[in-house]
């Protein structure tokens, strides 16, 4: 990835300001395609900025977790595809791709994305539910690009049928039953300046991350990365705008999702 | 954070099921030093929790290639026994869930060990849990940080950690493995105290803001009563 | 003197000292250590060796590349003995300036993997991608014990201008040599003697009233101490 050095990006926020004139909370432009596969039971694809990851969405008969024999499973990975980015390295999941699958999963649970009673079959038999998210390609923020993503991807997704002993994927098929909805906000540090939507030279400065998944008023996840160090005061200031910027998100979320 | 099936009373008549205050710790106890070969060490027992932490190095980071030539890189690794947990057996090894512990833990340390004065090396804490009950990270890096200071190795300061939840509309400090499996929200967090920052926060669950700030004021004043924990622990090797 | 954990407050003002950072003005302990507030002064209880030119160290040969020895010092950084710089020969003779016999003053003592040397460190050198410590005046030490101690007791061990290090060699007739990286070679009649007494050094450094207690420990009257629970 080419792009500016660490010292004009410092020297650029230390005048208050950001690549392309963006204001400190604001997004970059955000773009959901839905469908994208057909084959998959839902997907969706975002473009936060030059950022974009697709989740795919695949539900499947298993076995319940031995402590909630009543529920369907939901399994959330990652995959930083070399593709998406130089940095990028073929390989088992890295640190950073688990904890990336970790916060997104979270927010979707906690959130209650997917009405994981409704996944029940019969004793012994559930539906898992699989949310894979590709990074495509890389450049900053791609928590809540993953979020909106996954999100997007189960709300459309077509509930597959269980038929003496076959599971149905094709013909006249309901939905995966979706009870809330969750998006998330993902702040950077960059010496004592906080920014909304970091892209990735911004992410090459940042010493510190803040990711803050809300439903509405309801915070769902919040999940604080790398080095740097955050004040309470930072932290409270930051829910505030996610509360506030969540509504964007939320709208191109409703819009694209057909609600 | 769990279904509401089968969902225990967390609270009764203000108490909760080990009898303990919403804003009450479990008894924490700190042992600076109890692996000789390590630079630095800790054993800590929070409440049921068992927590070994070992440090080494600085020493040349291996293999090279993840050496950054201005400052020294930290390894960390978290890992929960086998036998550790009262339900099943845990496959040994390390887990998504360990992978992600470790690496938030490392972030902590990468924050107060001065790393810029040992370019090219590598520091390797250990977090090893040995009997595990609820809030094994933060009990991990309340020891670790002990560790760290007792070996020598410079840090600007020494960090807690220390989780809150909430189980209906209360909030909890210092979840323990019961409460944690159905309360409705846990945030860990962990502290450097001096300045009061932020250097380890998660949560899942369902808060609003002033609850969130209310659990934060929780951890804050926990943190008088922890940190005094880990000072003792330190200073009992030189009375 | 009290007691300072990492990150208290040793001064309002900004003091440049080791063992300390200064922020927002005010200066903070990065080690623990004993303040000595009527002088000022502060004294690590634990501290990584960070080299410094003209220091006294033992190693291990950990390895021998190119007439290269790299040096294992139990430091963070890699300690070489470089090969004595070659005499220069003005003309060129018929076997060259490579496949000449060395001549006497530039052979030195052939070491092997696994031998324990004392050093003086010569330089600390940055390189692009790490620190070396480039060593010099090597001497192979034959025989004899290795010990390892926490590198901020040695100040303790060796005494104030030797006095506690010649004791030690004194009691025990060894010949005991204090590398500040941590690492003790010893040698000589009672190598158990002295290693106890450089153990008791480095639990006790802290307690007051130490030289008595050694002195009585290497005068064979070591009746049990409150303070050591023995190794």
């Amino acid at each position: 990835m080419v792009g500016e050095n660490e010292e004009y990006m410092l020297e650029l926020l230390g005048k208050g300001k950001r690549e392309q004139e963006r204001d400190k909370m604001q997004y970059r432009d955000i773009k959901i395609e839905m469908g994208k596969i057909p084959h998959a039971e839902g997907s969706a694809q975002v473009d936060i900025g030059d950022t974009r990851v697709l989740a795919g969405v695949k539900i499947a008969v298993g076995a319940p977790l031995p402590d909630k024999p009543d529920e369907g499973a939901l399994i959330t990975g990652a995959e930083l595809l070399p593709l998406a980015s130089s940095t990028y390295e073929p390989g088992p999941p890295t640190p950073e791709a688990i904890e990336f699958a970790r916060v997104v999963d979270r927010g979707i649970r906690a959130a209650e994305v997917v009405d994981l009673k409704s996944l029940f079959i019969e004793e012994g038999k559930v539906w898992s539910t699989f949310v894979d998210i590709y990074v495509l390609n890389y450049d900053g923020n791609l928590f809540d690009a993953g979020t909106l993503a996954s999100t997007a991807a189960l709300l459309s997704a077509r509930m597959p049928k269980y038929e003496d002993g076959n599971v149905i994927r094709e013909g006249n098929l309901g939905k995966l039953k979706t009870s809330g909805k969750v998006t998330s906000c993902t702040f950077a540090k960059v010496g004592n300046t906080i920014l909304l939507d970091p892209s990735g030279n911004e992410e090459k400065v940042m010493a510190g991350r803040m990711t803050i998944a809300n439903d509405e008023n309801v915070i769902r996840a919040m999940q604080k990365g790398l080095r740097g160090a955050f004040s309470y005061s930072e932290l409270s200031s930051m829910m505030d705008t996610t509360f506030d910027k969540s509504k964007q998100l939320r709208d191109i979320l409703n819009k694209a999702v057909g609600e | 954070m769990g279904g509401s099936q089968d969902k225990p009373q967390l609270i009764i008549d203000g108490k909760r099921t080990d009898g303990r205050a919403p804003g009450e710790l479990r008894p924490i106890k700190i042992e600076a030093g109890v692996v000789k070969n390590a630079k630095g060490s800790a054993y800590l027992e929070w409440g049921n929790n068992k927590v070994l932490a070992a440090v080494y190095g600085p020493k040349e980071a291996q293999p090279k290639h993840i050496a950054d030539p201005n400052k020294a890189i930290i390894k960390c690794r978290y890992q929960m026994a086998p036998f550790s947990s009262l339900e099943e057996h845990n496959r040994s090894g390390p887990n998504r869930r360990a992978i992600e512990i470790s690496k938030v833990t490392k972030e902590v340390f990468e924050n107060v060990i001065l790393l810029d004065d040992f370019p090219g090396c590598e520091i390797d804490v250990f977090v090893e849990v040995l009997q595990s009950d609820g809030g094994t990270r933060a009990a991990g890096i309340t020891a670790a940080a002990v560790a760290v200071a007792s070996s020598g190795i410079p840090m600007r300061d020494i960090p807690y950690a220390v989780s809150a939840g909430k189980a209906g509309d209360s909030i909890l400090l210092d979840l323990n493995k019961l409460e944690d499996n159905y309360s409705d929200a846990d945030m860990p967090v962990a502290i450097a105290p001096r300045e009061g920052e932020i250097l380890l926060l998660q949560m899942d669950g369902n808060l609003t803001k002033e609850q969130t700030i209310q659990a934060l004021d929780m951890i804050k004043k926990a943190g008088e009563t922890i940190v005094k924990i880990q000072r003792d622990a330190l200073e009992a090797k030189y009375r | 003197m009290k007691v300072i954990l990492p990150g208290d407050k040793i001064s309002d003002s900004p003091v440049r000292t080791e063992n300390a950072i200064v922020e927002n003005g005010k200066t903070y302990a990065t080690v623990m250590g004993m303040l000595d507030e009527s002088r000022g002064a502060f004294i690590p209880l634990e501290s990584i060796w960070y080299p410094r030119e003209g220091d006294f160290a033992v190693g291990i040969i950990e390895n021998s590349k190119n007439n290269v020895y790299t040096v294992a010092l139990e430091s963070p950084f890699r300690g070489l003995i470089l090969p004595p710089p070659r005499p220069r020969f003005g003309g060129r003779g018929r076997f060259g300036d490579r496949g000449r016999p060395p001549m006497q003053e530039e052979r030195r003592e052939i070491m092997h993997i696994g031998d324990v040397v004392s050093v003086f460190v010569k330089e600390v050198k940055r390189e692009a991608d790490q620190v070396i410590l480039i060593l010099d005046r090597p001497k192979r030490l034959f025989g004899g014990k290795l010990m390892e101690v926490r590198s901020s007791k040695v100040p303790r061990i060796i005494g104030k201008d030797s006095t506690m290090l010649r004791q030690l060699e004194d009691g025990t007739r060894c010949t005991i040599l204090v590398g500040l990286n941590g690492l003790i070679w010893l040698k000589g009649e009672n190598v158990p003697l002295a290693q106890k007494a450089i153990w008791k050094i480095q639990e006790e450094a802290h307690v007051s009233g130490l030289t008595e207690r050694i002195t009585e420990l290497l005068a064979g009257n070591d009746n049990g101490n409150s303070n050591n629970e023995g190794r």
